[in-house]
């Protein structure tokens, strides 16, 4: 790092929040992603004043700034691609406020998701999105990325739990969105442009959630599936049942026999497995939506039905499904992880495009997903140091893409486009939609220093 | 006062492990003195005893460790803990960076401050005593 | 492609499956303590992946990530990858020292014991007032930290054994040298060789150690293959006491500290639990217990080449017990007794202490 910026950071931060060597710029390279490149340095900020004080200092050095929480972004948003420093939020940690009464918990960004959760279950409260990555995983990402998880369909992802924030612009501004009201309608929702952002238009410095009390009793439930077809058909029907489970999850055939790999689970090896969970306040509530999904499983064919009967089987079923990815990522050396999304009524016509797509290009894809919001994780599997594996792999990919657009869907329903997806965003996004977005970006940042290369935005 | 180079102050009183003492109103002030930081290293850990604990002359009240040593400290005079440097529970260097003041150790209430001549005191004893403490350390 | 490196040709495979997910965050007690990418096992891989690939090589840079860690396997643990990062980094610590890159504190313990006793280059231990080396059933090993830095613990130990009528001599010990092999060295064969001696000499059948890292070294290393040949049994203390009752209870809150040595490494969670319900039955769990238990942030190494870190470390475990509202944290490994008792703040008022001290006082408190 040129020793000028240096000392002005340690000015800004003090030295034990400055990292420059070589094991903290390798580290501060990589994301969960498959991208890398090195910053110049790290600096760890405890305050939004600070923040803002960097913000200015690299507008006027024109040095890109790129936040990052706990890194565990799956499309490559914290990878500093065009070098600059890394501002890593996770000191910024402390949970300010919670108010059961005002259903609210006031937080900075680098808490980590589960610590708010168990801040909050004494309570008896929870922050309902749940992303998979919830034990390491940053508030502050969890925001910019407008994390789902396994909740979605019933609960929805996190913007819909967001009253307010604090940003710091990219020109060192500070300024507060939204309301600690439970709604507002004031001015422009800029709450809501701020969230999913991947940290392009502002960093975000706190957080005010909306936090929901949590169902005491839950119950779940497995099912498989010979017929990809009829695990399809099952999940569109569930919309008929009248009620919502809380979480409704797909494994494929590929993902079942990597978690039985590693784990004692012994799940039965089938084209399609279903995982349902249903959640309320009674035993006989929860039982009496499960039993309605699993009518539904019956009338499609499933093979077998089993409910999770004791607490240990519940949670070995869902720590199975939350690593599934890493799991997975033990078959090849690499892999890419796709979260395409589509309308329920066409998941069964996506789960059978994979198929196909994965046939056609000879590479591996495993399936699992949140079936629930129709939001699916196909994980290619290849060879990262075999250059016609690779071709495959960007092939396929870029097919899965067009697949989903073309059935409705979207590019990404929870991890963002980042790196991965930015040469995908026009077949997504119409030439004014993207127009509008290079100028609000435009706005916010005319120096392009804050997470610049990300998204497709750059012509 | 630099002596060999060591800073160890003149008119302060030393207690033979390498401790200097002073007085401040009633009670004494203890602390480590330069060439023990020095040898000693990063002090990581100092026990701080409770206040009002009592000590006898010569005998072991508390412990401080460095990376690779760990040491005793002996009570200069007879009496009681009156209070000790919290700051360094927290930040244990402040002995290194600055052994005479911000890293001051312990408050002791002596029974008879006059036990404090049998310490080492003195430009000229100073001296020998720590010439003789270098060669000793030198051949280990 | 011959592998420039040893760990590579070993570990290869399992540094590629590295996901990068992240997921050792939560569990990694340096990361938890420092909120530093670099010092987590996932920022460890990716150096290894970079070195794989000959964009870097090991070399004096890489130290203070390489030689900072407790290897207490958490992450190993909860990694979906399967990637068992204290093995790698043991390794890769060898082939740092063979490329000349070493943290100055293992060099130096490397070198004490080749002239030492122990790993403190202490030549006066404690005679702990009991004869040495004389005939009996057991012979107890105390290991260095019980030795050198906690030799109230031991002399409490001691007296318990006492009480309890146990037939057991003590042996003019030396380091077991079992911690070289983890730091990129290995164990000295002449200690080795003293040790097992002493103990051949005593016509003992078993030995009792205090340290899980001893008993660990005593049981699995090649280098004390010949007492296991000739039968005898190292046995950790916790397992040897089972069979006793003390008579002596107290209605103190009391939880239990899981060291990784005997916890995660051994799999030994239940026994020492057995013992401290016989005389504590207002027994609480700290969230984090059994395999999931928190480092305290002195193995690997760390407490001497990362003290402060190794500190802030133990500062995290003991926060855990704070909110419990535990009065007394027992724990049988001197070296988690150490760190921890050094950690605690003087207005945390709770007592750290190893089991068996704590029974002893007990048992002296009932006279």
């Amino acid at each position: 790092m040129d020793e000028k910026l240096k000392q002005e950071l340690i000015g800004i931060v003090g030295q034990e929040n400055l990292a420059d060597g070589l094991i903290d710029r390798v580290s501060f390279s990589y994301d969960a992603s498959e991208h890398s490149h090195r910053p110049e340095g790290g600096v760890w900020p405890e305050t939004a004043e600070q923040v803002s004080e960097i913000m200015k200092l690299a507008g006027r050095e024109k040095i890109p700034v790129i936040p990052r929480g706990a890194g565990t972004g799956l499309s490559g948003m914290a990878v500093p691609i065009e070098g600059g420093i890394v501002l890593d939020l996770s000191r910024m940690n402390r949970i300010i406020r919670i108010s059961i009464e005002d259903r609210l918990a006031i937080v900075e960004p680098g808490v980590v998701y589960s610590d708010l959760e168990k801040a909050l279950a004494p309570y008896g409260f929870f922050f309902p999105p749940d992303p998979a990555s919830g034990k390491v995983s940053t508030l502050g990402g969890n925001v910019a990325t407008n994390a789902g998880g396994l909740k979605g369909a019933k609960y929805g992802t996190t913007r819909d739990y967001v009253l307010g924030l604090q940003v710091v612009l990219p020109d060192g501004r500070i300024m507060r969105t939204g309301s600690k009201a439970m709604k507002s309608v004031s001015g422009y929702d800029l709450t809501r442009l701020f969230v999913g952002s991947e940290g392009t238009l502002g960093i975000v410095t706190e957080i005010t959630f909306k936090i929901n009390p949590k169902p005491t009793s839950t119950s779940t439930a497995l099912a498989t599936f010979d017929d990809l077809a009829d695990a399809g058909n099952a999940i569109n029907q569930i919309m008929h049942s009248g009620i919502i489970p809380s979480a409704l999850e797909i494994l494929g055939r590929e993902t079942l026999l990597a978690i039985n790999q590693n784990t004692n689970l012994n799940l039965p090896e089938v084209d399609a497995m279903l995982l349902a969970e249903t959640d309320g306040y009674t035993r006989e509530e929860t039982e009496y939506q499960l039993e309605k999904v699993t009518e539904i499983f019956r009338r499609n064919n499933a093979r077998e039905v089993r409910k999770a009967e004791t607490e240990k089987d519940v949670e070995d079923l869902w720590a199975a499904r939350k690593s599934a990815y890493a799991v997975l990522a033990r078959i090849e050396n690499n892999f890419v992880l796709e979260d395409v999304t589509v309308p329920m009524t066409k998941i069964a016509e996506l789960l059978k495009g994979i198929n196909e797509i994965s046939e056609r290009h000879g590479i591996r894809i495993a399936t699992f997903g949140h079936a629930g919001d129709g939001n699916l994780h196909p994980q290619i599997l290849y060879n990262g140091y075999d250059p016609q594996q690779v071709k495959r792999m960007e092939a396929a990919g870029a097919e899965l893409f067009k697949l989903a657009i073309g059935l409705g869907g979207t590019l990404t329903g929870e991890h963002g486009i980042g790196l991965s997806k930015a040469p995908f965003m026009t077949l997504e996004h119409d030439p004014v939609a993207m127009d509008v977005m290079r100028s609000l970006k435009k706005m916010f940042d005319p120096h392009n220093i804050l997470n610049p290369g990300k998204m497709g935005l750059e012509v | 006062m630099e002596m060999h180079g060591y800073n160890m102050p003149e008119d302060l009183y030393y207690e033979e492990n390498h401790f200097w003492v002073k007085e401040e109103g009633d009670l004494l002030v203890m602390g480590m003195d330069d060439f023990a930081q020095a040898m000693a290293g990063e002090i990581v850990y100092v026990q701080l005893p409770e206040d009002g604990k009592s000590i006898k002359l010569g005998k072991k009240f508390a412990k401080i460790e460095s990376g690779k040593w760990l040491g005793k400290v002996f009570a200069p005079v007879n009496g009681e803990i009156d209070s000790v440097n919290e700051e360094l529970e927290t930040n244990p260097g402040l002995i290194n960076d600055d052994c005479y003041g911000k890293g001051w150790m312990y408050r002791i209430r002596p029974d008879d401050k006059g036990e404090m001549e049998n310490l080492i005191h003195g430009r000229e004893a100073i001296e020998k005593w720590l010439l003789a403490d270098i060669e000793k350390y030198a051949q280990e | 492609m011959a592998s420039k490196y040893a760990f590579e040709e070993k570990y290869r495979e399992q540094i590629l499956k590295c996901s990068r997910c992240g997921f050792c965050q939560a569990v990694c007690p340096v990361f938890g303590a420092t909120l530093r990418p670099a010092l987590n096992a996932r920022g460890k891989m990716l150096l290894l992946k970079e070195v794989m690939d000959g964009k870097l090589d090991l070399n004096d840079e890489l130290i203070e990530t390489l030689f900072q860690c407790t290897t207490c396997a958490n992450c190993f643990k909860n990694c979906p990858s399967g990637v068992e990062v204290p093995e790698i980094i043991k390794w890769v610590r060898k082939d740092m020292v063979r490329a000349g890159s070493c943290h100055p504190a293992f060099k130096g313990m490397n070198e004490v014991l080749d002239r030492h006793t122990n790993i403190y280059a202490e030549d006066e231990p404690e005679d702990f007032e009991r004869e040495r080396n004389r005939k009996a059933a057991y012979v107890y090993f105390i290991g260095c930290v019980g030795s050198y830095r906690e030799d109230a613990s031991t002399l409490a130990t001691l007296a318990l054994l006492d009480r309890l009528g146990v037939d057991y001599t003590l042996i003019d010990e030396v380091c077991c040298s079992g911690v070289l092999e983890d730091v990129g060295f290995a164990i000295k064969d002449h200690l080795a060789r003293k040790n097992m001696d002493l103990i051949l000499d005593t016509e003992a059948r078993t030995v009792i150690t205090g340290c899980p890292y001893c008993s660990r070294t005593f049981n699995n290393k090649p280098q004390y293959a010949e007492l296991r040949e000739k039968g005898i049994a190292v046995i950790h203390l916790t397992r040897f006491l089972q069979k006793f009752d003390f008579g002596v209870t107290t209605d103190k809150r009391v939880t239990y500290h899981d060291p990784c040595d005997l916890g995660r490494h051994c799999g030994i969670y239940e026994e020492p639990r057995n013992t401290i319900r016989k005389i504590a039955p207002n027994f609480v769990e700290m969230p984090d217990n059994r395999e999931n238990a928190l480092c305290c942030g002195a193995g690997g190494g760390v407490r001497g080449a990362y003290a402060k870190n190794s500190i802030a470390m133990a500062r995290r475990r003991l926060d855990q017990a704070e909110a419990i509202g535990a009065d007394i944290i027992l724990t049988e490994c001197n070296s988690c007794v150490h760190n921890l008792a050094n950690a605690k703040l003087r207005r945390q008022k709770f007592k750290i202490y190893n089991t068996t001290e704590f029974i002893n006082e007990l048992m002296e408190e009932a006279e």
